[in-house]
């Protein structure tokens, strides 16, 4: 590993060496100009994102103004920008239903047509589609696999295998519960993410509905699916299957009950491991593998994929065409393998060699390309909020409503997210 | 020592006998339960294990069939393929596409000697065959053995070796069948104990290679997951696994989790395959649980029904005793409480602990006048009506008395609402009944017995007080009447020897008179008491004036008391009224009692003072015209007073107190006792309060009717309308003003005799002569009788001039009718008095002389009269002969009544002038033979004045005569004054009477 990427390095120097020995390349008898580039301040500090920046400027001889706002003043203080017509050439955001607020269609360029796109990852283009399957910007992002992970030495040692399929995972809970074991660690206080997961399944097989669900012709209540999901997940935890005190684990927690052997799965995604696990516990991540998440919407189970980051091009700008120069520059597998060189991630592309996958999802290969789906509840539905959805949950598991009554909370806090946004329809 | 533990051992035995029983059997039951269910259970157990190697038998076998009948379909089918015709094959190949479903398989495979392996559609695919490869392709051995597909799908693959065939280009040396997890166990069908059993197939190390559970398997190692999850030691798994590697059945128990669970294993019979079974022991025994369960809820509700019953039928039976007990105890209680309200014992039960009241007989509150409530409630409550006694039931002595034993107090008790006394000799018992403490508390009356005591100890005290007052009594009459009769006797034989000597006759006459009259009142007083005492003295109440009353006491009073140089004063506080109703005899008994024993113990010089006082008026609730005024009479002196031991029985009969004064006094001991019993009679009350040496002061308050006023005085007609008072006190002054007001009279008040004099000169002066004027006697400067002298010498004789004194005037009457005095007015002042002293001056003087002449009349008026006498006594008759002889009358003799009614009709009308009848006379009595006469036929009958002469002298005695018809009453001795009043007044009244007819 450490080998290759010296030898890239070397071969980024060689390369820029020659570049500016040639006084610029393909671009020296062109205008240098200076592209605008806004984003979410930590965002653009990420190491690959600084060395992609250095790397263009360097490279191209062109500038980049790079524009970060604050993360907590992001999304309001961006939009102020987009009111008052101050539309960076290139933005940066994550594809979800909040983009809406800064009128992709009227602002940014489809990007079906570009030559880099078939070098995208299934996974990854499929999440910067926007509903009608046009591309809207290119995913340049560290990403990660949504699944169920386990403490496969454990279930070894227990003689139990992972599940294939949500009967066999309700079975694995039931064996795990009734020998003492938390079969599955349920961040109940204030993660939100689980949901979504089960979710994916029922909207991203089935566009449609996605449709009727956005269009506001229908409503959770009506499918029945959401409401087996959420009746899944209160059984879960009155069988136990969550552990005695899932209410009051929360983030921090889930280290240690994944660590010490108490909980025996989780739904999380692998870089969680490299990044908050801690790996002085008595079980390592080489410990854990993954399989789906099973939460009654699928037999098979799913995979989530990365939530990513994508760079949109400002059509009305006066450097439309730098722009897009600038993102066939990032798709090109010698400029991204030098941004993501030894970052672990999923790979957005299918070119990308220099990235560091986690042995858990590459031993899962096969399952998760068969399985994985792109994050569509959280992306595509509109008016979703993973907070309220984990505050109707919240209700569920608290005694405080049922199945219905929860999926109707999911519905009144949907429906009133949307008419705030003015989403069509409602 | 040894018998008292035998006792203490018998009582606690028997005490805890039931207890140690109840316990025992209770032990017994649940020994028997235990044992019970120990049995059941095990029963229990061998059942089900048998019942799950049954059921587990019946899978094994279908599962062995389930592989043959696998085998023997793959061997049909490899029958089927052509050697040569791939055409051929592929037909056969659809075939066995559309049975697909039929069979349950997932996937068809065919496989090559070397290694390669397509599908049914001819894709490449790959199967291992681990450890069965050799048995398929070189033993040519059909082979069953689990697969995992390159997807990571677990698969169990059925193979059977083929004769060597083409498939679409493929040369295959066998045929083979894969089963997922979920389509074995759909095929097998085995859901034993409603899916709560996990069946597997499993390798003798412990890997599992197919679950019947439909839905999948997730079960790796049932051997690890046992070491894991289960308690079995590690020598029994070991044992266990020894068991599965050489292909031996067993059955073991072993808790996995929370459960007990039986792990069953018996060998399929192909390779090392075993069926094992893991049932948790609850779901086994769910049916033979459930029936024990039934049959122990049967039981259950069988002694439940039976305690129940029991229960009931001892509540039943409780409270039918209960009711029993509780009616036995009401009428208990309500006998108790008449038979108690029919006695004067009281009956009280105090609980020993905190004393509180348990019963307490009703009649209590007839008794002591304590409700019944209050009692109960605390019975303290008894405290308030005990007499000298602090505490009526000694709580405090209660603990002290032994059980079984008890103690008695006498008690006082007073009825809380009638004041009654009670007397009761209180019982405590101390009672035990199964160890609680009760005090049975039984009030005995005593009160009658009491009573009885108290009476028989009054009359033996009253008898032995009567006893001594009577010999008192006989001591006293034989000395006062001795003493009178001694110089009765003496001087009657002094009279006989001296006869001849008229001065010592006259003296010894003088004597005897005397000592007669004393005796006399002796006599008058001691029947005047016998009659008092037995009851038979009643009032004769009439009209009668104050200040006559008033007068005749000081008439009767002032010589006694000037002849022992002692004052006597009247006084009248207030204006009490002058007319009264009321018994003015006896009034004056009373009074003259009172005002003589004043005189009489007061010695010579000192001072008597006799007041009346109106307390009170009121009118009569019934008669709005009459009126009652209630008037003290108060005697004081300051004479020698009482002991305070003597004034204790001041009014007891024959009383006297003996000291060396009033040994010297001579009295009957009658008198106070009389006096108090006429107050009585009359509803009045009597004090007294003396000190010897310094007097005593009698108290009388009497109530009197006023009769309707009459007031036919006219003042104004007299023409006097002007009237000068004098006197030193201005107190008599006002209360003569108050006294004149309603006549329309102006009073004139003075306090010195210059005053009046200047008084009387000055209205002369003015020509408005003051109608009278009325000096008081005594006054400083000068005095009435010189006031009135230089009046007359300015004012002249026209205006009369009364004295007014409280002081006997005869010895200064010549003096004062010499100043101009016209009359004398006794103190003190009454209206009615005074009209009767002016009024004579007014009227003409010829009246005042035909009165003058009318009352010397009768001084004559015995003389040549002839009286019937009729007298059974010789002795008397012969006294009043003479007597009568000396007032030169003359009488005629009957013996009895009827001689005298006969003598009477025989008499020729004037014959007698009067009838002199005494009244107990043997034949007919003096009230018969008045009657007789009255009713008789003689001209004279009614109009003959008739005279009682009697020894009767009560006022009964005068009613009775003058209800028999007679017109007068004369008692016995024969006072000849009071005869020749009586008869002057009848003897004129005859004569009017005979004018007035005539």
């Amino acid at each position: 590993m450490k080998r290759r990427r010296i030898s890239t390095l070397l071969t980024l120097l060689v390369s820029a060496v020659c570049l500016t020995a040639c006084g610029g390349g393909e671009q020296s008898g062109q205008e240098k100009v200076t592209l605008s580039v806004m984003g979410r301040k930590s965002d653009m500090e990420k190491s690959y994102m600084t060395t992609l920046f250095r790397h263009y400027e360097t490279t191209t001889g062109n500038q980049l103004n790079i524009i970060t706002i604050e993360d907590a003043e992001f999304e309001t203080e961006a939009a102020k920008r987009f009111e008052a017509g101050n539309v960076p050439d290139v933005f940066m955001h994550f594809h979800n239903a909040d983009l809406s607020r800064f009128h992709v269609e009227d602002n940014f360029c489809y990007l079906n047509d570009e030559s880099w796109v078939g070098d995208l990852a299934d996974s990854a283009r499929a999440y910067c589609e926007d509903r009608d399957g046009n591309l809207l910007g290119l995913p340049f992002w560290e990403s990660s696999v949504s699944g169920c992970y386990y403490n496969k030495t454990l279930l070894d040692s227990l003689g139990l295998k992972p599940a294939a399929t949500q009967a066999e995972f309700d079975m694995l809970c039931r064996a795990l519960a009734e020998i003492g074991y938390t079969p599955v660690c349920w961040p109940a206080d204030g993660c939100t993410w689980m949901f979504q997961f089960g979710l994916d399944p029922i909207f991203a097989d089935d566009p449609d509905l996605l449709g009727k669900l956005n269009r506001n012709e229908i409503t959770y209540s009506e499918i029945p699916e959401v409401t087996d999901m959420v009746q899944w997940v209160k059984n879960a935890a009155d069988n136990g299957w969550f552990g005695d005190d899932y209410l009051k684990t929360g983030w921090s927690d889930i280290s240690s009950a994944l660590g010490s052997g108490e909980a025996v799965m989780t739904f999380i995604w692998d870089t969680w491991f490299y990044t908050d696990f801690d790996p002085e516990s008595r079980y390592t991540v080489d410990d854990f593998a993954v399989m789906p998440v099973f939460m009654n919407t699928a037999d098979g189970g799913t995979y989530e994929g990365g939530n990513l980051n994508m760079m949109m091009v400002n059509k009305n700008g006066a450097h439309t065409e730098e722009a897009l120069e600038f993102l066939r520059f990032c798709a090109a597998p010698e400029n991204y393998n030098v941004a993501f060189d030894g970052i672990s991630t999923v790979s957005c592309f299918k070119g990308q060699t220099t990235n560091i996958q986690s042995k858990m999802v590459t031993d899962a290969r096969a399952s998760i390309d068969e399985k994985e789906r792109v994050s569509t509840a959280a992306t595509r539905i509109v008016g979703y909020s993973a907070d309220d959805v984990a505050a109707a949950f919240d209700s569920l598991l608290r005694g405080k409503t049922d199945a219905a009554g929860c999926v109707k909370l999911m519905d009144q806090y949907r429906i009133e997210e949307a008419e705030a946004q003015g989403a069509d329809g409602f | 020592m040894l018998k008292g533990l035998g006792i203490l051992m018998r009582k606690w035995f028997k005490r805890w006998l039931p207890a140690f029983l109840l316990g025992l059997v209770g032990a017994a039951v649940v020994l028997i339960g235990v044992f019970y269910f120990e049995l059941i259970s095990r029963r229990i157990y061998e059942d089900s294990t048998g019942h799950l190697e049954e059921i587990y038998g019946q899978v094994n076998r279908s599962f062995g069939a389930f592989i043959d009948r696998n085998w023997g379909i793959l061997n049909g089918w490899g029958d089927s393929f052509s050697l040569t015709s791939d055409e051929a094959n592929a037909e056969v190949a659809e075939l066995i596409r559309e049975e697909q479903d039929y069979w349950g398989f997932s996937d068809f495979y065919f496989l090559s000697a070397d290694g390669g392996c397509v599908t049914l559609d001819g894709t490449e695919s790959s199967l291992v065959l681990e450890g069965a490869w050799d048995s398929l392709m070189t033993e040519r051995e059909p082979v069953m053995t689990g697969e995992k597909l390159p997807a990571g799908q677990d698969v169990i693959v059925f193979a059977v070796p083929v004769q060597r065939g083409f498939y679409k280009g493929f040369a295959f040396d066998a045929i083979a069948v894969s089963y997922t997890n979920a389509d074995m166990a759909r095929s097998l069908n085995v859901e034993a104990f409603s899916g709560k059993a996990r069946c597997f197939v499993i390798h003798g190390d412990g890997t599992v290679l197919l679950s019947t559970q439909t839905g999948g398997n997730v079960f790796g190692n049932y051997l690890v997951y046992l070491k894991a999850a289960s308690d079995l030691s590690e020598a029994r798994l070991s044992r266990l696994q020894e068991d599965w590697e050489r292909g031996a059945s067993g059955i073991l128990q072993c808790r996995i989790g929370g459960d007990v669970n039986c792990v069953l294993y018996q060998p399929v019979g192909y390779r090392d395959y075993i069926l094992l079974s893991a049932v948790p022991q609850s779901v086994i025994s769910a049916g033979f649980l459930a029936v024990q369960k039934t049959t122990m809820n049967v039981l259950l509700v069988i002694f439940l029904l039976v305690g129940i019953a029991a229960a009931a039928l001892l509540i039943w039976r409780g409270r039918a005793q209960s009711r029993r007990s509780r009616m036995e105890l009401q009428y208990r209680e309500l006998m108790f409480d008449v038979l108690s309200n029919s006695v004067d014992d009281i009956f009280i039960m105090l609980n020993g602990e905190n004393h509180s009241v348990d019963y307490i007989s009703p009649n209590i509150e007839r008794l002591l006048g304590i409700p019944v409530s209050e009692a109960k409630a605390d019975i303290r409550v008894m405290e308030k009506c005990a007499v000298n006694y602090d505490v009526v039931i000694p709580r405090g002595e209660l603990a002290a008395i032994p059980i079984g034993g008890n103690r008695y107090w006498e008690c006082e008790y007073m009825h809380q609402t009638t004041g009654e006394r009670r007397w009761y000799r209180m019982t405590v018992y101390h009672t035990s009944i199964q160890n609680v403490v009760k005090y049975v508390i039984v009030l005995s009356d005593r009160t009658q017995e009491q009573q009885m005591n108290q009476k028989l100890q009054e009359a033996l005290t009253a008898a032995r007080s009567a006893n001594e007052a009577k010999s008192n009594f006989l001591s006293n009459m034989s000395h006062d009447i001795r003493t009178p009769m001694n110089a009765i006797v003496g001087f009657s034989v002094l009279l006989e020897k001296d006869a001849d000597q008229a001065d010592k006759v006259r003296e010894y006459t003088r004597k005897i008179m005397a000592s007669s009259h004393h005796l006399l009142s002796l006599i008058n007083d001691v029947l005047d008491m016998s009659k008092i005492e037995s009851g038979k003295t009643s009032l004769n109440v009439d009209r009668f004036s104050l200040p006559e009353l008033l007068e005749e006491l000081s008439i009767i009073l002032m010589p006694q008391a000037k002849a022992k140089k002692q004052s006597f004063e009247i006084h009248v506080q207030g204006t009490p009224p002058e007319q009264l109703i009321g018994d003015k005899l006896r009034l004056n008994q009373i009074l003259i009692n009172l005002l003589s024993n004043a005189v009489k113990y007061t010695p010579e010089g000192g001072a008597i003072e006799f007041t009346v006082c109106e307390l009170s008026q009121a009118q009569s609730q019934s008669q709005a015209v009459q009126q009652y005024v209630k008037l003290r009479f108060t005697v004081k002196d300051n004479g020698i007073g009482m002991s305070e031991e003597f004034q204790k029985h001041v009014f007891a009969p024959f009383s006297r107190e003996i000291s060396s004064v009033t040994n010297k006094i001579q009295g009957t001991g009658l008198g106070m006792a009389i006096t108090k019993n006429l107050v009585d009679l009359m509803g009045g009350i009597i004090q007294l309060e003396s000190e010897p040496g310094r007097g005593s002061t009698f108290t009388v308050e009497l109530s009197f009717a006023l009769p309707e006023q009459e007031d036919e005085r006219s003042w104004l007609t007299r023409q006097v309308t002007r009237v000068l008072v004098a006197d030193d006190e201005e107190e008599i002054c006002r209360d003569i003003e108050e006294l004149m007001r309603d006549t329309g009279v102006e009073i004139s008040s003075v306090t010195t005799g210059d005053a009046a004099v200047e008084a009387a000169v000055s209205a002369h002066a003015r020509g408005e002569d003051f109608h009278v004027i009325l000096l008081d006697w005594k006054m400083p400067g000068v005095d009435g009788v010189e006031a009135a002298r230089r009046i007359r010498s300015q004012v002249g004789t026209d205006v009369p001039i009364l004295v007014l004194t409280s002081y006997d005037w005869s010895d200064i009457e010549t003096e004062a009718r010499q100043a101009g005095i016209n009359a004398f007015m006794p103190k003190p002042f009454f209206v009615s008095t005074f009209w009767q002293t002016i009024e004579p001056l007014f009227t003409d003087i010829t009246v005042r002389d035909e009165e003058h002449a009318s009352a010397e009349a009768v001084h004559g008026v015995m003389e040549g009269r002839l009286f019937l006498v009729a007298e059974d006594n010789e002795l008397n008759a012969e006294i009043l002969t003479e007597m009568l002889d000396i007032e030169g009358a003359k009488c005629e003799l009957a013996v009895n009544g009827q001689e005298a009614v006969e003598m009477f009709e025989r008499s020729e009308p004037g014959y007698y002038d009067m009838i002199l009848m005494d009244v107990q006379m043997p034949v007919m009595n003096g009230y018969e033979a008045t009657r007789r006469i009255r009713s008789g036929s003689h001209p004279e009958a009614k109009t003959i004045p008739i005279a009682a002469m009697t020894a009767n002298t009560f006022a009964e005695d005068v009613r009775d005569a003058m209800a028999s018809g007679m017109d007068g009453h004369l008692a016995k001795p024969i006072d000849m004054d009071a005869v020749r009043s009586l008869v002057g007044r009848l003897l004129n009244r005859t004569k009017d009477t005979s004018e007035r007819e005539g």
